[in-house]
């Protein structure tokens, strides 16, 4: 292990390889800034075991998310940072452009930033004063040069920065992505520029976001994830696996191992970017879902199944190269888009070593349907281990239909439920099965919490929640049972002409689900044996409904809220209980 | 050690540059621009001349009292504004340090060529003051130039070092500014070495003596004022400044070499925040 950054000026050493790195890894300090000395607190590992080798007249490109340790490598081999382990040579004149203009002083004229800025980057005075008129006619700056540089734009400093750094000799050029910043006439030079350097022999290393730039210009491509070097090769291939990498959507900077702490809220309810991308087959294609098939529970072939019966996903694949450590997921959506259940095996704690090329199916085994009658929209896929690059991802490409009672309201799904407040004889005297043939017309509610109408001698006086152990609770685990008891004031409305009516709503307005309860008494309880809501924020609506009238008499939307937390990552909106299974055989080659 | 020395003559360029910026930065707006130099050092003699020699009377027995702390004050405010300006220097200019490949000790040497550069007319108006007031100059005069390269060695070499410490220890500026307060003061700047000869033991005057700042100072008379140093000869030899300025700049400009060569790859990382 050597820490070395050698500038071999003698180009007979290395005849080919302008640059070279060798297992480079860097490590930042990560210091208690509270501390007397900024003590060593641990380490951030921003590049990990990072190698290749980049030959003269070569351009390549490096990718990634924001985070991914572009930058840091730009700057080892721009020779501003050492590594940490490995090895670098460079064999050449390195040239950066990281930002716009290093050490511009808005002060100074342009002119004069030009003289400070060739002399930081390392060119010779004489070598300025040569090339002044070139860097002032490229940069088209004009009169504007004698101006402060104050007064520029950041276009006009872009432009600056980029012409002297165009305008000097040099074997290897660093830019790190600020050409974004120009116009598209400039963009257009910048280019021609770059062109020009890479005809001429001129060693060029290019992160951008601009893709088109990559696939333009680069003859080869690194994508670069958390440190790691995800892929190099040809352009294309690289953008389209970060295309692959950006739709996955599951990206967060910041540590991979997964959180303990409990999961506040799943965030993916809707998901408008992949109801848009529905139909649409992603990934790198080294495993392929040949064919998905939705069971019962004797195993018959069907396409729709009853609300609350069995449901098996049956996905068979073809893996065509090695896969290390896949992980199968199968996301459920509704017909509008909203996220009912995704669940993977990462999330379930599975541990998939490795598939070999051959054929294969995994199945999700779901007991008890509790979605609600509708259509909804079914996303394969296999994801690699940290679910970030998706092998094969077929989002939203298969249509369910779950039959049962008419879903009138558009409710999400149908949770088994108990109002103890009823006694054996008031279920016979009220039959609150009746709702289905009246239900409440829930349009006017529109998402506007708060709305509510509440004429003399009817009212909510309070919504309270309840844990297994009777204690009041405003925040409950996902599967845990939860009581609500719902005081409200009815002198008006006799029982057999309407009926109480409790809606649970997400916080975004989605509806969830819709109880009906006969108007006995003054007080009502439900209980959820099992609230298999998953983590977020929900509300409580409340009304009295008339089926004479046709309307409400009384409602509050919104009046209760309560919130989930699960200690699983899962996504969507309501847990299912459910069970994985796959089988995979190999070919036999490997 | 070499190398690095080798170094800085090489970037000269650079260095020039950088310091250029700074003055440019400083002088370039106000309407007298760099005649400024000239001017403040100018007014803060009257100034000096007003309050000590007019009002205060304050004397010693060498030479008029306000030449006598002119003396202390110029090369002060050369030495100490490097220093404060240093400190932060590495810090304030990260985005240079980190885009650009140039070892970062090119930093701190900079500010202190511009700091020169702002002393060096106020060292020509002590030079014509301690010509007109004293009638003439010593034959030391013409070691100016030595001693001016031994004083920009050591704040050069404390320069680096504490901009290095910097970046680890943000506590350091304020700790600086106290250090130099007290070393401004304890110095025989407003007062005569004599004074400090018999309060204490021998010992403790002799380190004293010892000290580089005593020394530097010290030094800076002999070379302008007449007659200084035969009358500081005769009463307690000047063997000991130069004795201590010269081993005091080699030790920092060790010290630096070794912290540069230390923490160079590893600054940058301490930079981002």
């Amino acid at each position: 292990m050597t820490i070395s950054h050698t500038e071999i000026t003698d180009n007979k050493i290395l005849k080919d390889k302008k640059v070279s790195l060798r297992a480079v890894s860097k490590k930042y300090p990560v210091v208690n800034t509270r501390s007397v000395f900024n003590e060593y607190v641990g380490d951030f590992w921003a590049l990990k075991d990072i190698s290749f080798d980049i030959a003269q007249g070569e351009v390549l490109g490096i990718i990634g998310r924001n985070g991914s340790g572009k930058t840091t490598l730009l700057n080892i081999i721009a020779g501003t940072l050492s590594p940490t382990r490995g090895n670098i040579s460079v064999a050449g004149k390195v040239r950066g452009l990281f930002n716009l203009g290093i050490g511009f002083q808005d002060e100074l004229s342009g002119r004069e930033n030009i003289f400070l800025n060739g002399a930081i980057i390392g060119a010779e005075r004489k070598e300025i004063e040569d090339k002044l008129d070139a860097i002032i006619d490229f940069s088209e700056l004009g009169e504007f040069v004698n101006m402060p540089l104050g007064s520029y734009s950041s276009g006009m400093r872009l432009r600056l920065a980029f012409s002297i750094i165009a305008s000097l000799d040099f074997d290897i050029l660093v830019v790190d992505e600020v050409l974004a910043v120009g116009d598209t006439l400039f963009q257009d030079k910048c280019f021609r520029r770059l062109m020009d350097f890479k005809r001429s022999g001129k060693t060029l290393i290019i992160t951008t976001q601009g893709m088109d730039l990559i696939e333009r210009l680069c003859d080869r491509a690194i994508l670069l994830d958390h440190g790691k070097t995800l892929f190099q090769g040809k352009p294309n291939e690289a953008v389209n696996r970060y295309q692959a990498l950006l739709n996955t959507d599951k990206f967060y900077v910041g540590s991979v191992e997964k959180n303990i702490e409990l999961v506040e809220n799943t965030k993916r309810w809707v998901d408008e970017n992949s109801r848009s991308l529905w139909g649409k087959q992603l990934g790198t294609k080294e495993a392929i879902i040949d064919k998905v098939m939705f069971c019962d529970g004797l195993g018959c072939n069907l396409d729709q199944i009853k609300t609350r019966g069995q449901l098996k996903i049956k996905v068979f694949f073809t893996a065509k190269n090695d896969i290390k450590e896949p992980h199968f997921g199968i996301a459920i959506f509704r017909k509008d888009g909203v996220y009912c259940y995704g669940p993977n095996t990462l999330n379930d704690d599975y541990y998939i070593p490795a598939i070999k090329p051959g054929k294969g199916f995994f199945e999700l085994n779901y007991k008890n349907l509790l979605l609600a009658p509708g259509e909804y929209r079914v996303s394969v896929a296999i994801w690699d281990k940290n679910e970030a690059l998706a092998f094969d991802h077929h989002n939203g490409c298969y249509s369910l239909i779950v039959k049962g009672y008419p879903n009138w309201q558009n409710e999400l799904f149908k949770i088994n439920y108990k109002i103890n407040s009823l006694s054996f004889i008031s279920k016979l005297i009220y039959p609150i099965q009746k709702k289905y043939k009246y239900p409440p017309d829930l349009s006017l509610f529109d998402n506007s919490w708060g709305k509510k109408l509440e004429p003399e001698g009817m009212g909510i006086r309070f919504v309270k929640l309840f844990n297994t152990y009777g204690e009041e609770r405003k925040v409950f685990m996902t599967n845990e049972a939860v009581r609500f008891i719902i005081d409200f004031i009815n002198f008006k409305l006799k029982p057999n002409d309407g009926y109480l009516w409790v809606g649970i709503y997400r916080d975004d307005g989605v509806y969830c689900q819709g109880i009906s309860a006969p108007l006995a008494g003054n007080s009502l309880d439900i209980l959820f044996p099992q609230l298999p809501l998953l983590p977020g924020a929900y509300k409580i609506s409340l009304g009295i409904w008339s089926t004479k009238e046709g309307r409400f008499l009384m409602y509050n939307h919104g009046f209760g809220h309560f919130r989930m937390v699960f200690n699983k990552h899962d996504h969507g909106t309501v847990y299912l209980t459910h069970k994985w299974n796959w089988c995979y055989k190999s070919n036999g080659r490997a | 050690m070499f190398g690095i020395i080798k170094e800085i003559i090489n970037r000269r360029s650079l260095i020039w540059e950088l310091a250029l910026k700074n003055l440019k930065i400083r002088y370039s707006r106000p309407f007298m621009g760099f005649f400024w130099t000239f001017l403040t050092p100018f007014l803060t003699a009257i100034n000096y001349y007003i309050v000590f020699s007019i009002i205060l009377r304050g004397k010693v027995e060498e030479m008029p009292f306000f030449l006598y702390i002119m003396s202390a004050v110029f090369p002060w405010n050369f030495f100490a504004s490097s220093i404060v300006c240093s400190t932060s220097s590495l810090v304030d200019n990260k985005n240079l340090i980190k885009e650009s490949r140039f070892p970062q000790y090119l930093i701190p040497v900079s500010i202190v060529l511009e700091n020169m550069i702002v002393f060096l007319p106020s060292l020509a108006i002590l030079i014509i003051a301690s010509l007109i007031i004293l009638d003439g100059l010593p034959i030391f005069i013409l070691y100016l130039p030595v001693l001016l390269i031994f004083h920009s060695i050591i704040t050069i070499g404390l320069s680096i070092i504490f901009s290095i410490l910097y970046v680890k220890w943000r506590d350091l500026k304020y700790v600086l500014e106290i250090i130099l307060l007290f070393a401004f003061y304890l110095m025989p700047s407003f007062y005569s070495i004599y004074l400090v000869k018999d309060l204490f033991s021998h010992a403790i005057f002799k380190s004293y003596m010892l000290s580089p700042f005593t020394g530097m100072l010290s030094l800076y008379r002999i070379v302008l004022f007449k007659g200084f140093y035969v009358d500081t000869q005769a009463r307690i030899g000047v063997l000991y400044f130069f004795l201590s300025t010269i081993v005091f700049a080699f030790l920092v400009l060790l010290l630096a070499v070794y912290l540069y060569r230390k923490n160079r790859n590893t600054i940058n990382d301490y930079l981002s925040y």
